[in-house]
């Protein structure tokens, strides 16, 4: 594929940019999430929305399709084969080197691990303001306002940064990927030859993940656990009774440091947003780190001894009763209904 | 409810043996119970805050406390599971005949070791046919040379099988009875010894219990703990040291049954309220209270008189042990009681505390042959 | 001696912050602070590193001087020096602001070996800190380590993210956030060193100290601001359902049918 090459001292000022993370031959689906809220913003601002992949070659990367059919405007490629890697500290420097030449109004990033090491790392470099995990994205007077949950409590603050470009990172799953018509017009972004691609970092193997990468926020059905099913030996139960009815199972923030469920199933601020058809919460009181990820689920039923938890409260029906007593009685019955 | 006047050292102890508590062993306890193991976590834990050098003086590393912090760290870690806390005391148990009687090239040798946790002990002196009469021992000790040849097995050993250090009362002279006996240290890798049979028991599970076994177990003579023939004095004073902590494991277990039912009887609503708002149920109550309180108060002044230097302490100790374990068996079964059909379901904790109570009246001496030693005090008190 | 730096955060002891509904600011039920889980992680490796290469483990907070225990507490867990940045114009402090205080400090320490961070704080749950301050340091900064080891006079690490675990070599000194699930078992305090600490104090240093203006720390210095923050309210929408657990998995599965999962 023949690009658009663009010297980096000739980059267009002043519009919002967009980390599209593209590692391991995949562009992260997150990074087209965030271009929604984003693309929201920059028609209002009239400015351009421009997605920016670091990567070492276009080749192989298996769903380049989609980008074709994102909603940014531009694509802005900067390719080297030293950026096969992740090294935390050479990526940071050539956003650096972006957004020094291309000023942007905003720059903002998914809340991957990548994107929540990048992030950071060049808010130091430039001795600019971050906001992090931000679930919510205004305009008003022309200003960015941010919102995002915070003190691991029922309590939502909302900010702003004074600093240009305003940055973020945002809560991966928060928001649905929509696609466009137009295909946004991709450039590569040459680096002056003075620039070095040198990094402190080497990286000597990978180890592919063995488990297989939950798709929690595709799933059309969740069946979620917390504190109420008392132990882990009840939350495994919960695998079985996703297997009967085709569901995901889901996670609160507690569960997961106490160990029952690994991290990639944690619904909420910290972990994933989900929107499925149904959400069924076992034992889940709903602290707002938890119902942020997924009060925008179609109908959420919720199973819970205390009438009075806030998961009860946003519900569409309510059990009150044991939470792991109930799912005993539900796999069982529905087994026999096979 | 008493409040006693720690000081800023013991207060420090107990802290940190509740968060200790709080996080390594509570969640943990009823299924070590149930699955009657014991786990290395909450005995690491133990060693990583130095409570294994309590009472082990501070020129071998150990804190150089005496025997009411010893209490104290019984006491609070038995609140949360006896079962560990006896694997702790009996450790206790064996490093004492090291502290008291070992010279100067065993306690550099395995205290410092033993304060950090690095080493376990266990006690050993009852064997199958010697009981409750200890001096019918029948495991020989015989000298060859520099080295000592022991044979015949010890049993209801705490800590055996996990132990890396064992005391072993042995005869080596069995022509002399009680005269002729002498401690031992055996390290888990001699020669000749090895681990007989893990008990199964009602309670206490998650400390281990096994046979001893001697098969010309080679050791050192070095390994003696002060002289021939002193076996069963050193056995004694181990003992009369020891049992303040069986008192203390029996207040902790008593105040967290009295809690737990407490709590219960609180909440429990039956004909329309509470039922600790019966009279039976809350005079219960006052009584288990009243004589945890009272069996505190003997412990904590027992543990005192010992530190305070006395030497005339077995029959204060036997009381301590025998009314404190007592009280524990009568807590513990009571408050199942107050609990109905939820204390005896072992979802809850209270059944635990019974079975792991009920130990506590028979070893280191039953409470009967406390009572032998209390009259036999009495006898020499009062003359 | 090699040095390791373990910055560490006093929170909030989860559950005791609300928000005042008249005027919109924080209320803490409880002046008390709790050293900050995911940190207690990061002494831990610390200390391993400790035992094994003989470093000496300085801990460093910012914050009040109620942030004092936490710093004492991260002693009697074997942490051998306590540092408390401590300063009025501190307060209000965003994460850049946080950052740059914590590298000047560290900065006056230098030469080091590594400077460890927990993943994130259970209050801000940012993870800004750590690769902040490696910004402002100018040393790498690698996030979610699991492992650290050296090897042939470099640093071995393995850090995790969605794809999968990278071994990277790199050498020191370099910013560290550690996995939250990296280790079993976490030491508890030690009696000894609980007992020691009673006697000593960490050492303090104020902005003036540090170099620091009011323009570049606090509010002031701090480029994002909370213009708002509030409590979310909660009201009752749904059909609550109450009865046997049996008749209630009838109930719930009914109404699994109408939405076709069964």
């Amino acid at each position: 594929m023949v690009l658009e090459e663009v010297k980096l001292e000739n980059l267009e000022k002043g519009h919002i940019l967009a980390f599209g993370e593209c590692y391991k031959k995949m562009i992260h689906p997150s990074s087209f999430e965030i271009l929604t809220p984003l693309k929201e913003i920059s028609e209002s601002l009239r400015k351009k929305l421009i997605l920016i992949c670091l990567t070492a070659s276009l080749e192989e990367t298996e769903n380049f399709e989609d980008l074709k059919k994102c909603l940014a405007d531009e694509i802005w490629f900067i390719l080297n084969p030293e950026l096969k890697d992740f090294k935390d500290d050479l990526w940071a420097r050539v956003l650096a080197e972006i957004v020094k030449n291309s000023r942007p109004y905003g720059f903002f990033f998914p809340a991957t691990i990548i994107g929540t090491s990048l992030a950071p790392r060049l808010a130091g470099i430039l001795k600019l303001g971050l906001c992090a995990h931000v679930n919510s994205l205004e305009l008003k007077d022309n200003q960015i306002i941010m919102a995002r949950p915070t003190y691991g409590e029922n309590v939502i603050a909302k900010l702003i940064s004074k600093s240009v470009p305003v940055m973020a990172t945002i809560s991966l799953g928060t928001f649905p990927i929509n696609y466009k018509n137009k295909e946004p017009l991709i450039k590569k972004v040459i680096f002056p030859e003075t620039f070095s691609w040198e990094s402190k970092l080497k990286i000597k193997r990978f180890f592919p993940t063995k488990k297989k990468i939950t798709k929690l926020s595709a799933a059309k059905v969740i069946v979620a656990g917390g504190r109420g099913l008392k132990n882990k030996e009840n939350f495994q139960k919960l695998f079985e009774l996703a297997k009967l009815l085709n569901a995901e199972v889901g996670a609160t923030r507690p569960v997961c440091y106490e160990g029952w469920a690994e991290e990639e199933r944690m619904i909420g601020v910290s972990g994933v947003t989900v929107r499925p058809k149904v959400y069924i919460g076992f034992g889940i009181s709903g602290a707002l780190q938890h119902t942020v990820g997924m009060e925008n689920s179609e109908f959420i039923i919720a199973v819970n001894t205390d009438k009075e938890a806030p998961l009860v409260k946003i519900a569409n029906v309510a059990f009150i009763t044991d939470a792991s007593i109930l799912l005993d009685i539900l796999i069982e019955k529905l087994k026999t209904m096979k | 409810m008493l409040n006693y006047s720690f000081s800023e050292e013991q207060k420090i102890l107990i802290e940190l043996i509740t968060k200790i508590g709080e996080e390594y062993i509570k969640p943990y306890a009823l299924k070590w119970d149930e699955e009657e193991i014991l786990e290395e976590r909450p005995l690491k834990a133990l060693a990583d805050a130095d409570l294994f050098g309590i009472i082990i003086p501070s020129e071998y590393g150990g804190l150089g406390w005496g025997c009411l912090e010893m209490c104290l760290a019984i006491e609070k870690l038995s609140y949360y599971c006896a079962g560990i806390s006896t694997t702790y005391a009996a450790t206790f148990l064996g490093s004492y005949p090291i502290i008291l009687f070992g010279n100067k090239e065993q306690k550099e040798k395995y205290l410092p070791e033993i304060a950090k946790g690095h080493k376990i002990c266990a006690f050993a002196l009852t064997e199958p046919q010697a009981g409750s009469d200890a001096f019918a021992i029948k495991t020989i000790a015989k000298k060859e040379g520099d080295f000592y040849y022991i044979n015949g097995m010890k049993h209801f050993i705490t800590n055996g099988g996990i132990a890396d250090i064992y005391i072993v009362i042995a005869l080596t002279d069995p022509s002399k009875g009680a005269r002729g006996a002498s401690a031992f240290l055996i390290e888990k890798n001699d020669p000749g010894f090895s681990i007989g049979k893990k008990e199964k028991k009602l309670g206490l599970r998650s400390s281990m219990t096994t046979e001893l076994l001697f098969n010309d177990c080679k050791i050192p003579k070095n390994r003696l703990i002060g002289k021939e023939g002193m076996g069963f004095i050193i056995a004694l004073k181990t003992l009369d040291f020891g049992r303040c902590g069986v008192g203390a494991q029996a207040i902790g277990i008593a105040q967290a049954a009295m809690e737990v039912s407490l709590k219960y009887a609180f909440y429990r609503i039956q004909f329309g309220q509470p039922v600790y708002n019966f009279q039976a149920v809350n005079h219960t109550f006052a009584e288990m209270a009243t004589k945890i309180e009272a069996a505190r108060a003997l412990v904590y002044n027992v543990a005192k008189y010992i530190d305070n230097g006395a030497k005339d302490v077995s029959g204060v100790s036997s009381m301590a042990k025998y009314f404190a374990t007592d009280i524990a068996m009568w807590v513990t079964e009571r408050a199942i009681q107050m609990m109905g059909g939820f204390g005896y379901m072992r979802d809850y904790p209270v059944q635990k505390y019974f079975r792991d109570a009920k130990c506590l009246q028979i070893y280191e001496g039953t409470n009967e042959i406390q009572k032998n030693i209390i009259a036999r005090e009495l006898l020499k008190y009062y003359k | 001696m090699n040095k390791i730096i373990v910055c560490i955060k006093g929170v909030p002891i989860p559950g005791t912050i609300k928000v005042d509904s008249e005027t919109h600011t924080l209320k803490r039920e409880s002046l008390e602070l709790i050293l900050n889980p995911n940190d207690r992680v990061a002494i831990e490796m610390a200390i391993r590193l400790k035992e094994i290469y003989d470093f000496k483990v300085i801990v460093i907070s910012m914050g009040p001087p109620n942030v004092i225990p936490i710093l004492k507490h991260a002693y009697a867990l074997g942490c051998d020096e306590m540092i408390l940045l401590s300063d009025k114009i501190f307060a209000g402090s965003d994460t850049l602001a946080t950052s740059l205080v914590l590298a000047k400090a560290i900065q006056t320490l230098s030469p080091y070996s590594l400077i460890l961070t927990g993943l994130k704080s259970i209050d801000g749950e940012t993870a800004q800190v750590p690769p902040e301050i490696g910004a402002l340091l100018e040393i790498p900064s690698i996030t979610n380590v699991k492992k650290l080891f050296k090897q042939n006079g470099f640093w071995i690490i393995i850090r995790e993210n969605e794809y999968g675990e990278e071994e990277l070599e790199l050498s020191e000194p370099f910013v560290a956030s550690i996995n939250s699930h990296t280790f079993d078992y976490l030491r508890p305090p030690s009696l000894k060193r609980l007992l020691e600490v009673k006697k000593i104090e960490p050492v303090i240093f104020t902005a003036n100290e540090l170099g620091l203006s009011p323009e570049q720390v606090g509010l002031k210095g701090s480029p994002t601001q909370v213009i708002n923050i509030f409590e979310k309210k909660i009201e009752a929408k749904g059909t609550i359902m109450e009865g046997s657990p049996q008749e209630l998995a009838e109930k719930l599965i009914r109404i699994l049918k109408t939405k076709d999962l069964i």
